[in-house]
């Protein structure tokens, strides 16, 4: 282990007196990360909205809607609820844009709910439909609570128009499922990274594959420059050489997440989450990133193109794991096929991380899987440059 | 020890004797013995049962032309590259690529520099010095004391990067000697170094010999195998051709002398003609002339010069060279050394 040591403190001097770990691995990712937060400012980052609804039923069942349900939407801040008098008034306030959706709450829906009569909740919404679904999924919600109760969420564009036979028919199949009376925020509970976090982690995930690439790049740069001989005519066992360039890509990947993530925490007040669960999603992050680095530069021949490989592998796995586009904006397919990268899964777990009451095991899926892609691709690079420690 | 120390025992390809011994003089166990290593690219038979014994304190030359095998050879005894045949063993312990302790006895000088550009003298001695073991003030000291053998200590904090060809050239065999070792095996390390350098390097390794190095020394240049070498073994196309001191390996000539002619028109029908010639037992062609192989080159030389200028050959200048290895690799091979 002490040659490992002594490799891999090389390498490290190597790439602090040249820069190019400091320029590609913090300084560029940092920049791009202030440019991105500066030029989208973070009270846009959460999404918002407003609804009116009125009430017509006046009357406790109504209430609970109002005030529970829809209430702690408002209180999530992700929507503006506000009560209006009139069916008129609210859907005309939808179809000037003033609101996305309009909740119309039947008169008699107390009495309805209470002996067991259907009854109709109709939401109308206007051109955005993410809106529209947000407010059909929390009175949806509410009407599976009501247990037993035949009640009908029915949807429509601005205008009235009533709901189609497939829209109550599912309705009427979702309401005719019991379901516990107390009425569930738990989906709304789920929080976002807001701006600054995002393109912090963002940024860091994207780059810390040029942090990595280092290591594995050294022993490409060996071959080259013929150093790699003095290694194999010295007394050192093949794996030190291998374990020291890990080393090295290890630290390089480490300290380049971690100044990102000190830095947009003291620069832009980005919130990484408690530390005690940051750094075991960081340390799995740096593993799955050396393991690919360590993949990609086994099949170059010269230090050129194992780093044109790795950047094109890195901006690649970048844009479909969503460090670019949301990967909840994306097409579903694209969406499935971003779940194989590490970018993905280190994302999801910054999400995770928003979260006040993130646990070590919510983050299990997204560690264990970093872990797995870096033990996976570095596995099958460390046998290939193993390999050619030794010419046959 | 000195050539002329050495018992007289050259072996030639054609007979069937066992390698020569040791020198004489010299004490104990070889330091390196080597035999039948064999390495074949593809369908290449790149070294074909090369072997031969270094002793303590002797030099030995591996001289041949580029592609001859020595690179190769010089590859599996330090356990650079895995053999298809034979043994390796170093100051009594056998080398396999894989084996670590046993390498420890072995200098090894790359034919290419092999050392870091953004790295300081000092930093590549000290870096390469731990890979050996070393540490603290006794590598500090043995770096500080390498750095004044090789002319560098006033140099000893600039990268290596601003280094002359020399300079780096002199470093890289720096690296090698860190240890101290038993055996120290010499790549070309003059290729492509100034006169001035080449002299000092030369000069280094005569100086090593002295003190007890066992040296393995492969050139193509015949004057630097001539100068060093207590014993050579001249190698062309993956074999050893015939082994000895240089005295030994020249009486395998006998009274040949080779002529070097300087001349323009048709070399190769000149060659021929040459051949074709009581007492020419060698021609070949190189740039701007002729090199040839003849019994008593300065009695043959009136008749030589006749045929070749009826011939049409513009003869500008000539050269009779008494026996030596460029000779020996010529009247073993049938082409010259620089082939």
């Amino acid at each position: 282990m002490r040659i490992a040591l002594v490799i891999a403190a090389r390498i490290l001097r190597q790439r602090l007196r040249d820069r190019s770990a400091i320029i590609f691995a913090v300084l560029t990712p940092l920049g791009l990360a202030l440019a991105f937060s500066i030029l989208i400012p973070n009270e846009f980052s959460a999404f918002h909205t407003r609804f009116v609804v009125v009430d017509n039923d006046r009357d406790h069942v109504a209430a609970i809607l109002v005030d529970d349900v829809l209430g702690s939407l408002a209180e999530a801040g992700v929507a503006d609820v506000d009560a209006l008098s009139s069916e008129s008034e609210a859907i005309s306030e939808v179809e000037s844009d003033q609101a996305s959706a309009a909740i119309i709450i039947p008169a008699g829906l107390t009495a309805a709910v209470e002996s067991g009569q259907p009854a109709e909740i109709r939401i109308v919404g206007g051109e955005f439909p993410l809106s529209l679904e947000i407010a059909r999924s929390a009175v949806e919600r509410f009407a599976q609570a009501v247990g037993g109760v035949q009640l009908m969420v029915a949807t429509a564009v601005a205008g009235g128009s009533m709901p189609d036979a497939a829209t109550i028919s599912a309705a009427q199949a979702a309401a005719g499922e019991p379901g516990p009376i107390a009425v569930s925020t738990a989906a709304l509970d789920r929080r976002q990274a807001d701006l600054a976090t995002f393109y912090g982690a963002a940024m860091a995930i994207m780059f810390v594959f040029f942090a990595t690439q280092y290591g594995a790049l050294s022993l490409v740069a060996d071959r080259e420059v013929g150093t790699m001989s003095r290694y194999l005519a010295a007394p050192i066992p093949g794996w030190s050489i291998l374990a020291g360039a890990s080393i090295a890509g290890f630290v390089l990947g480490l300290v380049a997440m971690g100044v990102l993530a000190i830095a947009t925490t003291v620069l832009q007040g980005a919130d990484w989450g408690p530390p005690a669960l940051l750094v075991p999603l960081i340390l799995a992050a740096v593993v799955a990133a050396m393991g690919i680095s360590t993949l990609v530069s086994s099949i170059a021949r010269t230090p050129q193109q194992a780093g044109g490989l790795n950047a094109i592998v890195a901006l690649s796995l970048a844009a479909l794991g969503g460090v670019f586009i949301p990967v909840s904006q994306a097409p579903e397919g694209l969406a499935v096929a971003a779940q194989v990268t590490p970018h993905y899964w280190f994302l999801r777990g910054v999400d995770t991380l928003a979260s006040d009451a993130a646990t070590l095991a919510d983050l299990g899926p997204s560690i264990g899987i970093l872990l797995a892609i870096g033990a996976l691709t570095g596995a099958i690079g460390l046998v290939r440059a193993r390999a050619a420690l030794t010419v046959r | 020890m000195s050539a002329a120390a050495s018992a007289p025992n050259p072996r030639a390809e054609a007979d069937d004797a066992p390698a020569s011994p040791p020198a004489a003089g010299v004490v104990g166990a070889p330091t390196l013995v080597c035999t039948g290593l064999v390495k074949r690219f593809g369908d290449r038979l790149a070294v074909d049962g090369v072997g031969f014994e270094i002793a303590r304190g002797e030099t030995y030359g591996l001289l041949g032309p580029n592609g001859a095998g020595k690179t190769t050879s010089i590859s599996m005894i330090c356990g650079l590259l895995v053999r298809d045949g034979g043994d390796v063993v170093v100051d009594g312990k056998p080398i396999q690529p894989g084996t670590t302790a046993a390498k420890a006895a072995i200098g090894y000088v790359p034919q290419d520099l092999a050392i870091y550009p953004d790295l300081t003298a000092r930093e590549n001695l000290t870096f390469f010095g731990q890979l050996y073991g070393l540490g603290g003030r006794s590598l500090a000291a043995r770096v500080a004391e390498l750095l004044e053998v090789i002319g560098l200590a006033d140099r000893a904090k600039d990268r290596t990067e601003q280094f002359s060809g020399g300079m780096k050239r002199r470093l890289n065999i720096a690296i090698g000697l860190l240890h101290r070792p038993r055996l120290l095996v010499l790549d070309e390390p003059t290729v492509g170094v100034d006169p001035q350098s080449r002299n000092a390097i030369l000069s280094s390794v005569q100086e090593l010999g002295r003190e007890g190095m066992a040296i393995l020394y492969t050139t193509h240049y015949m004057e630097e195998a001539e100068r060093l070498c207590d014993r050579v073994g001249i190698i062309d196309e993956g074999r050893i051709r015939a082994e000895g001191t240089r005295r030994e390996l020249v009486e395998l000539v006998g009274q040949r002398d080779r002529i070097a002619l300087a001349a323009g028109g048709d070399l190769q029908a000149a060659a021929n003609v040459a051949r074709a010639l009581p007492g020419v037992h060698g021609a070949t062609v190189r740039e701007g002339g002729l090199d040839l192989l003849v019994t008593n080159g300065r009695t043959m030389l009136p008749q030589l010069l006749q045929a070749l200028s009826g011939d049409g050959l513009a003869i500008r200048s000539v050269e009779v060279i008494e026996p030596d290895l460029e000779a020996v690799f010529l009247h073993l091979t049938g082409k010259a050394l620089r082939d």
